[in-house]
């Protein structure tokens, strides 16, 4: 489904990504596991596209140069120059790293922006899905959505990227900041949405322990460069995984 | 004349409101303070005069004219000139600051002052309500804000571009990965913040007439409400026309009309003083933007 060729990426003469090559196949749930600063969140930005409104806005007023090299294949066809919201329509939807809803607007409201490409029917539709898929949220509606929890913000996070109607979901860190009780239920959520909906799922995140279990292979990222890969017991039982990422 | 004063401070409110709306609603959505703003309102009342009175055509057509001509302006402004200076505060205000000036002292090169430069009102009949003379204009521009400002309500809540509008203005990149398209929103936003100068000038230059002068005159009313209310924030600018409205018309009727400019910019420093983003703002680095 989703195929990263040989990925460089600069920002002015700084090396964020070397070369890195991975795969996603349709319907599987892959990991992305790497320390901080390890080009996690670049990866992302560069697949769901984000890379290349920065690189033009940054380009136009004269500031940071950012340089991609490499190719991003998804479906058989090549995105490595299209746009962010094309890529949006073609079903890759990225929820963004340290989940941030937007958080003038109530909870509901944080749904329907996020629907800006579905009708109206359609956003109601997902909108009570996420509620049977995150239950805390039902009595949340017309809260402002910078008045939740982390926690709370993070299943809003999760929740909205599915009114877009995903493909292939992209989420950066999604258990950053949580509890492992709340990690837990994001985790289940997710394995939910991948078994029972069909959505294929890149997540990254910093530590393994808790994402190991729930992925059928998993990638290991050190300063931009891939180091490791497997399935997910493959790498439960690599002894230098157990001491880099298990944070004990 | 106390009842007299009130409504004329009902109505000095609407005008305000309605100078200010499109101001800030440029602002509240893209973060662009547009100076320009002044200009493109005074560039609406002359072309609708010379539409008028040069080519002779029937007012409606003339207006419709006119305010589309201001969105495609609006437009071409951010496309061709803003648009690369996007998120640079100070270049922004100098750009489109240059702009405004250069429109406003073309006219005033041009020499096209006088009270022959007027719209004509729309509806020229006058009541007195309470004891007061009041004229239909004045009512129509107090009814027509009051529903322009539940519109922009409306739109900006209840329709996916306005829902997008409020999406970009939280967290630009957040709302791309949603497939909202920010250069879109933006253009979007400065050409209906231009549509929206063209019809407040539509509606308020009646009461006056058209010069350069009254562009620098609208552009500072417009930032005194939004200050005083918190930059982007509709509510700020309903409230903050409150304020200055009746401020204005009762020191003008009670104290003396020479001190009614100063009222309005006593309002202003108190505001900045208690509370620097305004009654209604939430962004710390207001202070900075302007």
């Amino acid at each position: 489904m989703l195929e990263v060729n040989n990925l460089m990426v600069f920002f002015e003469n700084a090396l964020a990504l070397n070369g890195l090559s991975l795969e996603v196949r349709e319907g599987e749930i892959v990991g992305l596991i790497g320390s901080n600063s390890a080009g996690k969140t670049t990866l992302m930005n560069t697949v769901s596209g984000l890379i290349i409104d920065m690189k033009i806005k940054e380009m136009r007023k004269g500031g940071q140069r950012i340089t991609v090299y490499g190719n991003i294949i998804y479906d058989g066809e090549d995105i490595t120059e299209t746009a962010p919201n094309q890529r949006v329509k073609k079903g890759i939807v990225l929820s963004r790293e340290r989940h941030p809803i937007f958080p003038e607007s109530s909870v509901m409201e944080n749904f329907k922006i996020a629907g800006y490409l579905r009708s109206k029917t359609e956003v109601r539709e997902t909108m009570d899905f996420v509620f049977t898929l995150f239950p805390p949220l039902v009595k949340l509606k017309n809260r402002k959505a910078g008045f939740l929890s982390g926690g709370e913000q993070q299943m809003l996070a999760i929740g909205r990227a599915m009114v877009v109607r995903p493909k292939l979901l992209l989420l950066d860190e999604p258990l950053l900041g949580l509890s492992p009780l709340m990690q837990k239920a994001v985790v289940d959520a997710i394995v939910n949405l991948n078994r029972e909906s069909g959505i294929t799922v890149l997540l990254s995140e910093q530590f393994a322990r808790p994402v190991l279990p729930m992925v059928d292979r998993a990638y290991v990222v050190e300063n931009g460069m891939l180091t490791l890969s497997g399935t997910g017991p493959e790498l439960m039982n690599n002894p230098e995984i157990k001491a880099a990422y298990f944070g004990v | 004349m106390f009842i007299g004063t009130t409504i004329y401070a009902l109505i000095n409110t609407a005008i305000l409101a309605l100078m200010a709306i499109g101001f800030n609603l440029t602002f509240g959505i893209s973060g662009i303070a547009n100076f320009a703003y002044g200009a493109l309102y005074v560039l609406a009342a002359y072309g609708v005069w010379m539409m008028l009175n040069l080519l002779h055509l029937p007012y409606l057509i003339a207006v419709v004219a006119a305010v589309i001509l201001n969105l495609i302006l609006g437009a071409l402004i951010y496309r061709f000139v803003l648009i690369r200076v996007r998120g640079q505060g100070i270049s922004e205000v100098i750009a489109t600051f240059g702009i405004g000036l250069a429109v406003l002292e073309m006219f005033s090169y041009f020499g096209w002052v006088g009270f022959e430069y007027t719209l004509p009102v729309l509806i020229d009949r006058s009541y007195i309500i309470a004891g007061t003379y009041v004229d239909m204009q004045r009512i129509i521009i107090l009814v027509f804000s009051i529903f322009l400002i539940l519109g922009l309500w409306f739109f900006t809540h209840h329709t996916s571009i306005g829902l997008a509008f409020r999406g970009i203005a939280q967290d630009e990149r957040t709302a791309l990965t949603f497939g909202i398209d920010s250069d879109w929103i933006a253009t979007l936003s400065i050409s209906l913040g231009a549509g929206l100068a063209a019809l407040a000038a539509l509606f308020i230059i009646p009461l006056g007439s058209i010069s350069p002068g009254e562009g620098y005159d609208v552009l500072i009313k417009a930032l005194a409400v939004c200050i005083i209310g918190g930059l982007g924030s509709t509510g700020g600018v309903v409230m903050a026309s409150f304020i200055v409205g009746f401020a204005e018309r009762f020191t003008d009727t009670y104290i003396g009309s020479h001190w009614t400019m100063i009222v309005s910019l006593a309002a202003i420093l108190i505001v900045l003083i208690v509370k620097p983003s305004g009654l209604f703002g939430k962004q710390k680095e207001l202070e900075e933007r302007i």
